[in-house]
């Protein structure tokens, strides 16, 4: 997997926007898509993700392990944690009764058309809201990171970390894979081994207290040149002039009406409530 | 342990050393998080995670601030990484930030046992990271609210996440703690 930050969507609509945009975006997003248990709604919801995602043109080749994780994680917590483990429906409107298709064997956990239906919610809005957060790591420059955080309201030291934290990244993938190799030269296997989670915990010791000792160790230039620069004393200005315009001003409205909508619609439309598609219901 | 010479007030203190430990903790966290994983023998689908020992090693050696970060960005960084997506699971990052900064806050529960040798040091960051796992953890019990959990489901996913963290914490920490304490001395901090 490749974990330096890369710039996949750059010269895209999505790139083009204001940073900030895209952060709320997603919080809007989120909230909105916490809020909406109707699937119908919801499938409009993820809809809407996978739109935004397209506006990044970010190359599917070059994100695929991303996405192949993403799908079987979320299908895996979805189909374990709603269906097999628990069964138990939430969020059934009163009166709507509920029909068991059978058991699971062993488990004994029943599957219905409201835990099938509920199941299939959970899995959509969990791909919306992955969708519409994929453009975050690739369609914003990462030297806009600080300054993106700074202008929200973040306080401006940890915006300043926010950014050092995406500029340390690659390096310390490169620190890590030196000191892999170091390792590798000496004759350790970190192939899984041992009995116990004690023993196999033990073997990555060699390769993880190496990096992250070295990476502390190596802090104390960093800390020099921000204490020699005077950081902390008073406020500071970014070398991004992020302005929103009139695109990102429509956006911004569609998003927080999008959320206001989604949560007057859950108090008095229903929406907060399943609905299981007809076709689901024997007989 | 940067934690020893810690009072009350400095525990909270902002600067650029705060700063860049921070975003150390975090790199570190988010980079490492996803490339390794041991699995609990006799579970199904619980991972030790080792670099999850980082969060409560940075707040225990950097303060609870340092800590915080370190849980709630790298987190956030390593599920964007990963295609999981920064906030797709909010609430488990600020776990994994209760977590750093509950092991932090060690001096304040803990402080007879950071004067001593490195080994009650190392032990202390032990019992410390423990400590802001379990208490930590359970803001994921917002799941019940966010993701329309019952209790059952919420403690299912409580209980193998927080025994994977501590399994990582209780070995990786005092190791952490035993190899940073020399190096503190020799850069004078």
């Amino acid at each position: 997997m490749n974990f330096v930050p890369r710039y996949l969507g750059r010269g895209s609509w999505l790139a083009q926007r204001d940073p900030r945009l895209l952060v709320i975006a997603v919080a809007c997003f989120v909230l909105a898509a916490i809020q909406v248990w109707d699937i119908r709604l919801m499938v409009l919801l993820t809809a809407l993700g996978f739109a935004w995602y397209r506006t990044a043109h970010i190359p599917f080749r070059a994100v695929r392990r991303q996405w192949l994780f993403a799908i079987g994680f979320v299908s895996l917590i979805v189909v374990f944690n709603l269906i097999v483990a628990s069964g138990r429906v939430q969020r059934l409107p009163e009166g709507v009764e509920e029909h068991i298709y059978g058991y699971i064997p062993v488990v004994g956990t029943p599957v219905s058309d409201a835990s099938v239906t509920y199941a299939a919610t959970q899995w959509l809005r969990f791909m919306g809201m992955i969708a519409i957060g994929f453009p975050i790591a690739f369609s914003i420059d990462p030297s806009a990171f600080g300054a993106t955080f700074a202008r929200l309201g973040v306080p401006y030291r940890f915006a300043f970390a926010i950014d050092l934290t995406w500029r340390f990244i690659p390096s310390f993938v490169a620190d890590f894979r030196t000191t892999l190799d170091a390792q590798r030269v000496r004759g350790m296997d970190l192939a899984p081994a041992g009995r116990t989670p004690f023993s196999r915990l033990r073997r990555q010791v060699p390769v993880v207290v190496p990096t992250v000792v070295n990476a502390i160790a190596g802090a104390e230039d960093t800390i020099d040149a921000m204490d020699l620069r005077s950081f902390g004393t008073g406020k500071r200005t970014w070398l991004h002039d992020l302005r929103f315009d009139r695109t990102d001003r429509l956006v911004l409205i569609g998003f927080v009406t999008l959320l206001v909508a989604a949560t007057i619609a859950a108090w008095t439309l229903g929406t907060a409530l399943l609905w299981i598609p007809p076709f689901l219901i024997p007989g | 342990m940067t934690a020893v010479t810690m009072d009350r007030n400095s525990l909270w203190a902002v600067d650029s050393r705060t700063i860049v430990y921070s975003a150390i903790g975090a790199a570190l966290y988010g980079v490492l998080v996803g490339l390794f994983k041991v699995p609990l023998p006799g579970t199904t689908a619980v991972d030790v995670r080792p670099a999850f020992a980082l969060v409560p090693f940075f707040g225990f050696a950097f303060g609870p601030v340092a800590g915080f970060f370190t849980g709630l960005v790298g987190n956030m960084i390593g599920d964007q990484i990963s295609g999981w997506g920064a906030l797709t699971s909010y609430n488990w990052s600020l776990a994994n930030g209760a977590a750093g900064l509950l092991a932090g806050l060690a001096p304040l529960y803990l402080a007879g046992w950071l004067n001593g040798s490195v080994g009650r040091k190392a032990a202390a960051g032990a019992v410390a990271g423990a400590v802001g796992v379990v208490i930590g953890f359970l803001i994921v019990f917002s799941d019940i609210v966010k993701d329309g959990l019952d209790f059952n489901g919420a403690l299912g996913e409580y209980v193998p996440a927080v025994v994977g963290d501590l399994v990582a914490t209780i070995i990786l920490v005092p190791i952490l703690v035993y190899a940073w304490d020399p190096v503190r001395e020799r850069l004078g901090r």
